[in-house]
């Protein structure tokens, strides 16, 4: 029975063998020695179990060792880092800005794309790229080949709410989704509480029912555990809640959150968007749609087919007007299971910008800390070839050094993330610059947590490796006879080193040039300069419909409220207007058709894209915009009832001006705008209108009058109040409006100076974040350089003390060693320069909007050249320190080292 | 810098470092001389598989209470390629103290045998 013996001590000596080199150095042999005495022993003495009992001791007792080294790793990690706090502080820092600001990015790409919160199996869910009438959907929702399940709702919709007791209860305003009675069974949510809608419960005229959503019932309706089956007044109508969304849920879309979920079958009483037969109107094409495809049907599949039914329902109803108006009838669908409202052209440039910004700074980072450990290697071959003179083998050191960079990454990435929560916190509690309340929740997330923790980990051994082969690269007998000054092997000047500082010099004039792109293009495409006076201006909104007053009563309070609130001590000057100034959130807003006549026949100038306000009597006077021609509408122009054959009076801006009518005077001058013909009354200067537009939006402004506000539905009528320098007008003009107007709701009070301060917080926010990037490109490229330079320095040593004892200046020192310093940052000026142009063009073809950023940047001189100015000042003055400190060198003391 | 450490800091020993300490009383021993001395004395009970040995080793070494001898034993005894290792005076003092611990421990017992027995 030799067998199982010698099979025994051949794995006892393989794994005795694997045991760390230095357990081996001082136990290997007694072990090897000691097993082939145990092993026949044991035999004698236990048979198989014994031997299988001396091979798991050997086995159990490996792992144990390779962990008491790796301890004894870290604690000598962590006393050598604590040793340099200058090291560790600038790697830990500059990997926590990098870290935290790549899962800023990140978390800000979930917070739009990520998932719809609630939904089931939210990659099902597609939408059309427009709005679809109400009786369109139902023909698509009946083709249940295409579409599994369909919803058609509105967003956004504002109700008056009120507790069911008193009737003329002051109302609260939350924002809420009409839809239809598909709604929650297509987009898949189940109530926390009470039922949803169906189509066998949700006939029209039935009683209104309402669901809340988890937030509305926690706060409106504190907690109450009997809310459902409570009645609510909606718009000054009873309708009773008969479900709560369960926790998390806001809609559809929960960029513009819901709190209330109204069937369409309500009718128009409590929803007046619902007036004037929505539902039955093919011409109406007001409704979002969701569709759910079924399993295996493709988007471009169910896109052809819902087609097919577009020009099935057409053909029974020709509409000449739509057929001219709209070149394409095509539905066009795409994904709407995530949280933002995202068409692919936007995902697409979200996900490559903040991919690319994400990897720039992940790149630098890198080059960085690659930077940093190798010109840390350097300074410690001396002690690496100490211990490798007395027995450290090359794999135990290098091993200590990735223990080093790991332990040096991962804290970077912990204070990352804790970074990231503080920068997330700060940006999700913004002012957000629209009246529908938006809501960012930019916590980050899970998976990006472990992401940024598995990617600081791979920095640390990648870019720790590296460096460690190379500083255990030592001729160990040259390092310990010259001291640390010693040139590693492979010391040259192209080498890897100097490859990582033109990349990092490269990756930091990118990025600088990028945010500087971003941040000034924004300022100067964005910035509110509204061109008036804005002290003393206030505003605040209401809304008589949804307050319960009817059309008569609307005409008579649109009369009589700029009168009597002009009565106001303190108060100068009231004007009406549909919406808040200066408060259109994109171009895509600008969406009015406006044609012009231009003489006789049928010759006219139809112009696409103008922004379209209605605004009252007094409405420049009292925002201080003088009128470049013409005049101002006056209280008879808010009369809804016109005398007949006249045709109402429009305001328009230099823009609209020069668009429609060339070098016209445009002044009693037609334009038809909806089928409604207007006379231009007045021109106005071109006043910023638009919050993302770059240049000024031709824009009309056509008369406020009750008619128009009760027929479109309006959400809200601002009140302008221009009041006396001192005087608290607002507070007044608040208890005018408490004591003459009890019923009616005043919301969104603010001065004008707060509106745009709010609208700016963004952008400056924005901004910052930019900036703050750029900051950190300049300053870790500086970092780098700097470290470099000082290496080359101490590598020089000998050279410069041999140079000085010839006689070289200190200039001539400083200039050796400037000179390749330069040579690197031009280097990687000229390849940063030309990847941030490809960059910017390429970012430019993604989106419209980002090319007007760039278009209007890449020629600023400022920006093109003083930005890598400003890199080569700041990276020549971080040569510079360890140039001087090169002259300082003293010739006698360099020389006699050797 | 000579640092003093606690040799109580080191109480409860472990079983197998006991042992070895215990092989290393009045002679140096090695390895596989520690192994058959504890598994002699032992009667067979405890014994010291080579890994397990060693580890310990390293860790008594590590923590001061034996160190390698430089002293051989005569040359017809010495196996020149073995390490033999001693006790230090913290190793013994250790003992010692673990020792007058195990005794306590079995005073303490008897004498709860004792009342038993009486009450």
């Amino acid at each position: 029975m030799k067998r199982p013996w010698n099979v025994c001590l051949s794995l006892y000596r393989r794994l005795a063998n694997a045991y760390p080199h230095e357990f081996r150095m001082v136990y290997g042999e007694d072990l090897d020695r000691l097993g082939e005495d145990a092993v026949p022993e044991a035999w004698r003495r236990y048979g198989f179990v014994g031997l299988l009992r001396l091979l798991a001791d050997v086995a159990v007792r490996l792992p144990v060792e390779y962990f008491g080294e790796i301890r004894q790793d870290v604690v000598y990690a962590l006393r050598v880092l604590a040793r340099s706090p200058g090291f560790a502080a600038v790697g830990v820092l500059s990997l926590a800005i990098g870290i935290g600001m790549c899962s800023v990015v990140l978390c800000g790409s979930n917070a739009m794309l990520g998932p719809l919160p609630g939904a089931h199996d939210p990659a099902a869910l597609v939408t059309p790229r427009r709005h679809v009438s109400y009786p369109y959907f139902e023909h698509y929702r009946d083709q249940q080949r295409i579409a599994g399940a369909a919803t058609a709702f509105l967003v956004s919709v504002p109700f008056a709410v009120a507790p069911s007791g008193d009737r003329n209860a002051r109302t609260e305003r939350f924002y809420g989704h009409l839809v239809s009675p598909e709604y929650f069974s297509t987009v898949g949510v189940t109530p926390a509480a009470g039922r949803f809608f169906s189509s066998e419960t949700e006939k029209p005229g039935m009683a209104p029912v309402v669901v809340v959503s988890d937030r509305f019932w926690r706060t409106y309706l504190n907690s109450d555990p009997e809310a459902v089956g409570r009645p609510l007044r909606l718009n000054r109508q009873l309708a009773t809640i008969v479900g709560i969304a369960p926790q998390g849920f806001l809609g559809m879309w929960p960029w513009n959150p819901a709190d209330l979920f109204v069937p369409v079958t309500c009718g128009s009483s409590v929803a007046p968007e619902l007036g004037d037969d929505a539902l039955h109107r093919r011409d109406l094409e007001m409704f979002s749609m969701v569709l759910r495809l079924p399993h295996g049907m493709t988007i471009p599949a169910a896109e052809a087919a819902l087609d097919a039914v577009t020009r099935a329902l057409d053909r029974q109803l020709p509409d000449p007007d739509r057929d001219r108006d709209r070149p394409s009838r095509q539905l066009g669908l795409i994904p709407a299971g995530t949280i933002m409202f995202v068409t692919p052209e936007a995902r697409a440039f979200v996900t490559s910008f903040n991919f690319m910004l994400w990897a720039m700074v992940l790149s630098l980072l890198c080059a960085n800390l690659a930077n940093l450990l190798l010109a840390r290697g350097s300074h410690r071959r001396r002690e690496i070839a100490v211990r490798l003179s007395l027995g450290a083998s090359r794999a135990r050191l290098v091993r200590q050094l990735l223990t080093e960079s790991i332990l040096l990454s991962l804290a970077g990435g912990l204070a990352g993330i804790v970074l990231a929560y503080w920068i997330a916190h700060a940006m999700s509690s913004l002012p957000m610059p629209s009246q529908t309340p938006l809501r960012m929740d930019l916590r980050p997330d899970f998976r990006v947590l472990a992401f940024t923790l598995a990617v600081s980990f791979a920095t640390g051994v990648v870019f720790g490796l590296a460096p460690a082969l190379s500083a255990v690269r030592t001729n160990i007998g040259a390092v310990l006879k010259e001291g640390a000054q010693a040139a590693p092997r492979g010391y040259r000047r192209f080498s890897l080193r100097n490859l990582f500082v033109v990349s990092q010099v490269a990756a930091s004039l990118m990025l600088l040039l990028a945010t500087g792109f971003m941040v000034t293009g924004y300022q100067h495409t964005t910035r509110l300069d509204p061109g008036f006076d804005t002290a003393n201006l206030s505003l605040f909104s209401i809304d008589p419909l949804r307050d319960g007053y009817s059309a008569e009563r609307s005409e008579a309070l649109f009369s009589k409220l700029p009168d009597e609130l002009s009565r106001v001590s303190g108060v100068r000057a009231v004007a009406l207007a549909g919406g808040v100034p200066f408060s259109n959130l994109a171009a895509s807003q600008a969406n009015t058709v406006v044609a012009a006549s231009t003489g006789e026949g049928d010759s006219r100038q139809v112009w696409r894209g103008v922004f379209r306000e209605r605004i009252g009597a007094n409405y420049f006077a009292t925002l201080g915009v003088r009128l470049v021609g013409g005049h101002e509408f006056d209280r008879r122009d808010q009369q809804s009832e016109l005398p007949p054959g006249t045709a109402a009076p429009a305001v328009i801006n230099q823009t609209a001006a020069r668009a429609l009518f060339r070098a016209e005077n445009p002044i009693g001058r037609r334009i038809q705008e909806e089928g409604a013909t207007y006379t231009v009354v007045g021109v106005t200067h071109d006043v910023r209108s638009g919050f993302f537009a770059p240049r000024p939006v031709a824009t009309v402004f056509l008369p406020l009058t009750a008619g128009w506000f009760v027929r479109s539905r309006a959400p809200r009528a601002t009140v302008l109040v221009r009041g006396t320098a001192g005087a608290a007008a607002l507070t007044a003009v608040r208890d005018t409006m408490a004591s003459l107007h009890p019923d009616l709701t005043v919301f969104n009070v603010q001065t004008m100076r707060e509106n745009l301060d709010r609208m700016n917080s963004f952008i400056q926010w924005s901004s910052a974040v930019y900036a703050v990037l750029g900051l950190f490109a300049l300053l870790l490229a500086c970092v780098g350089l700097g470290g470099v330079t000082a290496y080359a320095v101490v590598q020089r040593r000998k050279e410069i003390g041999i140079r000085m004892a010839l006689g070289a200046g200190s200039g001539q020192v400083r200039r050796l060693v400037l000179r390749e310093g330069a040579a690197l940052i031009a280097a990687g000026s000229l390849l940063g320069f030309a990847c941030a142009f490809a960059i910017a063009r390429g970012a430019s073809s993604l989106t419209a909007q980002l090319a007007s950023v760039f278009e209007t940047r890449a020629g600023d001189p400022l920006l093109v050249i003083g930005a890598p100015m400003l890199l080569a000042t700041l990276a020549l003055l971080a040569c510079y320190l360890p140039a001087r400190r090169a002259t300082r060198i003293d010739p006698v003391a360099a020389l006699r080292e050797q | 810098m000579i640092v003093s450490i606690d040799p109580r800091s080191f109480l409860p020993l472990h079983t197998n470092w006991f042992h070895i300490l215990l092989s290393l009383v009045g002679s140096e021993q090695h390895g596989y001389g520690i192994m058959q001395e504890v598994l002699e004395r032992t009667g067979g009970t405890v014994r010291l598989w080579p890994a397990t040995l060693y580890g310990s080793l390293k860790r008594l070494i590590g923590g001061g209470l034996i160190e390698e001898s430089e002293e051989r034993p005569a040359p017809e005894l010495d196996d020149a390629r073995r390490r033999y290792y001693k006790l230090t005076r913290l190793g013994r003092r250790v003992l010692d103290l673990e020792c007058e611990r195990l005794e306590e421990m079995v005073r303490l017992a008897h004498k709860k045998r004792k009342q038993e027995a009486f009450g």
